[in-house]
């Protein structure tokens, strides 16, 4: 019976798999991965005809911009609709950074509904790259002479992948802390320029009540993204993905020392650590405008978001660092994925070269907190300018040359998320550090050296 | 004498008893209606209020002020109405495919005669046991090499056949006597006929109970189109009101007064089908698992 | 074959089985050839982000219950069995508490069941965020609530130990009407002779509820078990719009675990492992409670 039961299985499944065939046009390939891609990069001709847009194209452009940027995304669309006739852009929201990470790769493996161009995250450029997903530009930039050069170095290279240019640098930011200017004058606090200076600073900037619980935190350190605490590991030798990149430095003696002392200051109600929940974000940013955090430390993109919303002056200071006072890249880049047929391609070069261009940029810069990303910007009469306008941004302009390309790796999403959960849990519900650390590591090990 | 007092007392006492009892079953039920109700009526009343409104520190019971554009603004901005579009295509298809392979597989399995059977009815009832919860990787995969993810064919084709329906029906076919389909047979009627004009009619009520079933489990599915329709184009309004909560409720926005309008919306075709059924729809789980 | 030698009685059985066909070749494709492919995937390292793939052996098994995917294992095995023994408390106790209280054969208390049937039908994504709102820490309405007792606002999605209990009481809110009208149906279909014999050897309320309607309810009982029991070891979409399977994968429930797998991390090689799994653990279920049931429960005949 059961013998019979399991043959009658197989001829229905074979059956059923031959019907399924024809009746839904398959090429015949059974695994989504089996296909293989034909990469148009070997064959990219040079001649700059083959990139020109010449008939009427409707195109996608994918962002994570929310809707207190609809404004300027708007207008940043209309205005190129209307600088020209053949292409139209539609721009839509796709959610978070994670979200649109989710979206875009489901899209390219199913190789269907693919936008024609669409911002990612900096982290991400090493995993579209490695996964073939994005369209190599050096043939673009080389056959219609697209000027480069004008990037910030550090920001150019933060959008290749082993040294292809698999996007261009578009709405960059870094880490700041933002401190109430007003509270920190009148209490005479000195910033942390080290991280050596962090617990004198920690105690200082801190107010408690009677009671022991606390009214000011001296600072917030956002622990929603890794990327926030992740260059107090890096300035103080912590190799987040060793040189074998198959293994992190996590769990080793300094980054428990580091996480310890982020857990006591927690502790001492010094701050309080914002969890990974949606709403984490604006319930720092409310303390902060409240007055219940003298600092905290937030993207630079958010710094008009800040000033609107608060009656005292905001200042920005550049993160206390140790060996290296570095920083990092932080915002998104554009791309083009590369499953897009040629003349969706070429339109989104088009759209590409004006989202990245100088204009466009300075718009953001101006109307946000995102920065200028040109040498003829930044080293230039026009950066005097601009930082006029926005005097704040003087510690970033002094310190240029230390903002960091993010680390590229394919499993560098995984770490993250492990890296921010784990310290989530071992900060609000407790436990052991080193123990907590080295599980920490042992997984992200595990995901390194598998992905 | 004494005996008919007796008797005389315990019924008042036993009128008594039901009396107290009939007032806690009242109360009773009027706390746990309040409590069932909230979301319900706390959904409604967000969905008309300004967003000052439903950030002030003491909410109110009642809105201020009736902001009926909260709609307008969900089915535009939040792109609703295309999401309404592709939820009624999408449960048609689910309908119409479950329905028809339903019945005649339910005629087979219960009126018809072939060898094997009973191995093909195991093979339906053991398909009961494996959800697309677990099938999910491979069928996206295929839909995906066919080219039908973010399209109706993707969101329908791998629920077009349903093991429930078919069980279903199948058991209430069995119900009926097959004199009448000797008899209807002997009128001259084919399968077709047998099953348009004796075997539904007579299990009208059945049928219609998981049809409706169907169109709400259809209406209201969530974990396949959310693999197969992440996209604007093929969106469904559950997988869109989720959506509609990251875009307008995120980290850095509180509509949430337009996203209990879009909540309102999602839920208001079957609320209404609910009340206009309710004689079907109250029994139509429990009946249809009982049996 | 020749045309002669074909009789009517087999005309009539290829014309039976011809309609049970279409649904045949339906599951086939869609329901028994996934799980043949899923063993497949498991086998293999692929990962949707890389462009090609090949066959790897046991190594996702291995990393399964000896590595790294263990310990993420074991926990959405007990997260989805907590949830599944609150969703069960809710469905059965409550939806006897409840059947007991809306036990009056009038109109009003029928239209008063129909509503509180009702959430059964709303969207669970709808109720969802409707919850969301709700339970939200700063503006939602049950924490003014609290604070009007003098209780201070709780992160109910934010804090591991209140999440899961979020994501019940969404599920109660939802189910517990559906267990009291299944009790409901199945309470009218007990005698009246049982309670006026027991009457008369002066049996109180309590002794009545224990001695006769729960007993004579065990068939009831059984069946919304079951079925509520492999209902809530799919919970998904609760979860997915309320915590994400966080805080820090506290409310990691099994089909969260291998959808994560697959549509955020994209290892399609890992989530087949885990769905394969998952498929053998509904098996052991079902046939586990299958067996249960066709044992010791009375009925009234």
């Amino acid at each position: 019976m059961r013998r019979r039961m399991a043959l009658v299985l197989a001829a229905a499944m074979a059956a059923g798999t031959l019907a399924g065939c024809s009746g839904g046009g398959s090429t015949g390939a059974a695994g989504g991965a089996a296909k293989t891609e034909a990469p148009a990069e070997n064959a990219a001709p040079a001649d700059p005809s083959y990139y020109e847009v010449t008939e009427p194209i409707t195109i996608k452009w994918w962002h994570a911009l929310e809707d207190q940027y609809s404004g300027i995304v708007d207008q940043v669309v209309t205005d190129f609709n209307n600088s020209q006739d053949l292409i139209t852009v539609e721009a839509e929201y796709i959610g978070s950074y994670s979200k649109l990470n989710e979206a875009l790769v489901a899209a390219h493996a199913a190789g269907t509904g693919l936008p024609a161009i669409t911002v990612a995250n900096t982290p991400y450029v090493a995993e579209y790259g490695a996964g073939g997903l994005t369209e190599n530009l050096d043939p673009y930039i080389k056959a219609t002479g697209y000027d480069v050069e004008d990037f910030g170095n550090g920001m150019l290279e933060a959008a290749k992948y082993n040294g292809t240019q698999v996007s261009l640098p578009f709405l960059i930011s870094t880490q700041i802390m933002y401190y109430n200017k007003d509270k920190v004058d009148e209490m005479g606090i000195t910033l942390p320029e080290t991280w050596a200076d962090m617990d004198a600073f920690m105690e200082a900037g801190t107010v408690k009540a009677a009671d022991g619980s606390t009214e000011m935190y001296a600072t917030i350190i956002p622990g929603w993204d890794q990327w926030y605490f992740e260059t107090f590991y890096l300035n103080q030798g912590v190799k987040i993905i060793n040189d074998d990149q198959v293994s992190t430095d996590l769990g080793g003696e300094k980054a428990i020392e580091i996480a310890s002392k982020i857990k006591e200051w927690c502790d001492n109600g010094y701050t309080y650590w914002t969890g990974t929940a949606d709403d984490a974000s604006s319930n720092m940013r409310q303390n902060f405008i409240s007055g219940k955090a003298l600092s905290v430390v937030h993207t630079t993109s958010l710094y008009n978001n800040y000033v609107d919303q608060v009656d005292f002056e905001v200042g920005m200071h550049w993160l206390p660092g140790a060996e290296t006072k570095n920083q990092e890249i932080g915002g998104c880049v554009v791309l083009i994925p590369s499953k897009n047929d040629q003349a969706t391609k070429n339109a989104a070069w088009q759209f590409m070269q004006y989202l990245v261009g100088k204009d466009v940029n300075m718009t953001w810069a101006e109307g946000t907190g995102y920065m200028p990303t040109r040498k003829s910007v930044l080293e230039t009469e026009e950066g005097k300018a601009f930082l006029e306008k926005k005097p704040a941004f003087q510690p970033i302009f002094d310190n240029l040359d230390l903002i960091n390309p993010r680390i590229q790796h394919k499993g560098w999403s995984q770490l993250a998320t492990i890296w921010k959960n784990s310290m989530a849990e071992l900060i609000m519900e407790g436990g052991d550090v080193q123990e907590a650390m080295e599980m920490m590591a042992d997984e992200i090990n595990d995901v390194l050296g598998d992905a | 004498m004494s005996k008919a007092m007796s008797q005389n007392e315990r019924n008042e006492a036993a009128k008594r008893n039901r009396k107290i009892k009939a007032a806690a079953q009242w109360i009773l039920a009027i706390i746990v209606m309040i409590i069932v109700v909230f979301p319900i009526y706390w959904m409604l009343i967000s969905s008309v209020k300004s967003q000052e409104e439903i950030l002030l520190a003491i909410p109110t019971l009642w809105p201020k002020e009736f902001h009926f554009e909260n709609y307008t603004n969900v089915l535009n901005r939040g792109n609703f109405a295309k999401y309404y579009y592709n939820t009624i295509v999408m449960t048609a298809g689910i309908l119409v495919s479950q329905v028809v392979t339903g019945v005649f597989a339910g005629y087979g399995f219960s009126k018809g005669k072939f060898k094997g059977q009973g191995l093909c009815f195991i093979i339906v009832l053991g398909a009961l046991m494996i959800p697309i919860q677990v099938t999910f990787i491979p069928i996206y995969i295929m839909m995906a090499n066919w080219g039908m993810s973010d399209t109706f064919m993707g969101l329908i084709l791998p629920v077009a056949v349903s093991p429930y329906f078919i069980f279903m029906l199948r058991q209430n076919f069995m119900a009926i006597d097959d004199s009448y389909i000797e008899a209807a047979r002997m009128d001259g009627l084919g399968r077709v006929g047998i099953i348009t004009q004796i075997l539904a009619p007579m299990c009208k009520s059945a049928l219609f109970t998981v049809i409706l079933v169907t169109f709400t489990d259809g209406w209201n599915s969530y974990f396949w189109p959310k693999i197969i329709a992440m996209n604007e184009k093929r969106r469904v309004l559950t997988i869109g009101l989720a959506y509609l909560q990251n875009t307008f409720a995120g980290q850095e926005t509180m509509n949430n007064h337009e996203v209990m309008a879009g909540a309102v919306l999602a839920v208001m075709p079957v609320i209404i089908l609910f009340f206009i059924f309710q004689k079907y729809m109250l029994t139509g789980y429990s009946k249809a698992a009982m049996k | 074959m020749k045309e002669k030698q074909i009789n009517p009685r087999k005309i009539s059985a290829i014309k039976d089985f011809c309609c049970v066909v279409p649904a045949l070749i339906f599951l086939a494709v869609f329901t028994y050839y996934p799980i043949v492919e899923l063993f497949r995937i498991s086998l293999t390292d692929w990962n949707l982000l890389n462009d090609t793939w090949n066959y790897v052996g046991l190594k996702n098994w291995k990393w399964l219950f000896a590595g790294s995917g263990t310990k993420y294992l074991w926990n959405s095995l007990r997260v989805t069995i907590l949830y599944s023994i609150g969703e069960l408390s809710i469905t059965l106790i409550g939806g006897m508490i409840f059947a007991l209280i809306f036990n009056r054969m009038t109109n009003s208390f029928a239209a008063m069941r129909a509503v509180v049937f009702m959430p059964k039908y709303v969207a669970m994504s709808s109720a969802a965020v409707v919850f969301l709102w709700i339970l939200n820490t700063d503006s939602g309405i049950l924490n003014y609530i609290l604070s009007v007792f003098g209780i201070s606002a709780v992160d109910w999605l934010g804090d591991r130990n209140t999440a899961l209990i979020s994501v019940l009481m969404l599920t109660g809110w939802r189910c517990i009407g559906y267990g009291m009208m299944v009790y409901l149906s199945a309470m009218m279909g007990i005698s009246t002779d049982y309670y006026e014999a027991a009457s008369l050897d002066g049996a109180n309320g309590i002794q009545k509820f224990f001695k006769i309607t729960l007993p004579m309810l065990s068939p009831t009982t059984l069946f919304l078990f079951v079925t509520t029991f492999l209902s809530s070891m799919k919970v998904f979409q609760s979860v997915d719009i309320l915590t994400q399977g966080g805080p820090y994968r506290s409310t990691e429930v099994f089909v969260y675990n291998i959808y994560r797998y697959a549509m955020v991390d994209f290892r399609m090689d890992r989530a087949s492992t885990v769905g394969i799994f998952f498929f053998f653990l509904l098996l052991i279920i079902t046939v586990a409670t299958m067996k249960i049931s066709s044992g010791n429960v009375t009925y009234d005949s």
